[in-house]
């Protein structure tokens, strides 16, 4: 049970050859700029405060200092050894690194909150309200 | 205007490069009416920000070729800098319109305009730099 998932390698089946770099890049490129744009469509569609918090946006604008803090750290410099240290050395290079990971995790909790807290509950409460008010309705017209 | 590129036609038929940048250019200029019938067509102007996508996608990729040589490790992640903000670049083209129709600026139908002179229009520069992008002999001196 333990070694069943050994069998499974995904990253030798597809021969990328010297395009992977380029197809990450473009990969990148299409879902960080997607995410950007449908956030700029619910604020266009959405404008008001009380329908879309304009606070939530500060998710966004963490998650892209968390990537360009991330890609601004090649591999070598953090395994030490490129050819020059960079400003921070090694150590400061890994918590640079670590900083930036936390970042990213710490914005994509704090969507999924959002998500839960901000919308999810918000529905469930005006659909207690509603169920309530029509229950109400529905007595009001069997005791008239 | 065509001979002031260093471009060697062949003499034998095949496909020149003076023959391709013909095709590649009247490809842009389909694209590019279209784009201005569409315009006018519905009497809005806001599709014309797109413009200000296509002057800019080229412009990452060819600063990132003059700026580094091919063979270093640091050129390599330039270059992809480049493709990133490339791609960037189209999707903000393709996902404008759609903005502005949702926002009910323009209609769904100019919309679906648009996107299809963004597929020609970006079709035709990808195959510009495909055809031209690795000539050497390609210089923009002549200017």
């Amino acid at each position: 049970m333990s070694g069943f998932l050994e069998g499974l390698r995904c990253s030798e089946c597809i021969d990328w050859g010297e395009k992977r770099n380029t197809i990450a890049s473009i990969a990148a490129g299409v879902l960080f700029f997607t995410g950007w744009w449908i956030i700029i469509d619910a604020a266009v569609i959405y404008p008001r405060m009380d329908e879309f918090n304009h606070s939530y946006h500060a998710c966004g604008v963490i998650a892209t200092i968390a990537f360009l803090m991330i890609n601004a750290v090649s591999n070598g410099q953090v395994r030490g050894d490129s050819y020059s240290e960079g400003c921070l050395g090694q150590t400061g290079a890994r918590i640079w690194l670590f900083i930036g990971f936390m970042l990213a995790f710490g914005s994509l909790i704090a969507s999924m909150w959002i998500l839960f807290g901000g919308y999810v509950a918000k529905v469930v409460f005006f659909r207690i309200k509603f169920s309530l008010y029509n229950k109400m309705v529905l007595w009001q017209s069997f005791l008239s | 205007m065509y001979h002031s590129f260093l471009i060697h036609s062949s003499a034998d038929g095949h496909l020149g490069c003076f023959h391709v940048l013909a095709i590649i250019n009247n490809l842009g200029n389909l694209a590019f009416s279209l784009f201005v019938l569409l315009c006018f067509l519905h009497v809005q102007y806001w599709p014309l920000f797109v413009l200000f996508f296509y002057i800019l996608s080229p412009i990452p990729y060819c600063i990132a070729r003059r700026l580094v040589d091919d063979t270093d490790a640091m050129s390599n992640a330039c270059k992809e800098l480049a493709i990133f903000l490339t791609t960037g670049i189209v999707v903000s083209a393709f996902g404008l319109p759609i903005v502005f129709a949702r926002a009910h600026l323009i209609e769904w139908g100019a919309c679906a305009l648009v996107l299809t002179g963004n597929t020609v229009i970006f079709a035709t520069i990808l195959g510009f730099f495909l055809v031209f992008g690795s000539n050497d002999d390609f210089s923009w001196q002549q200017w």
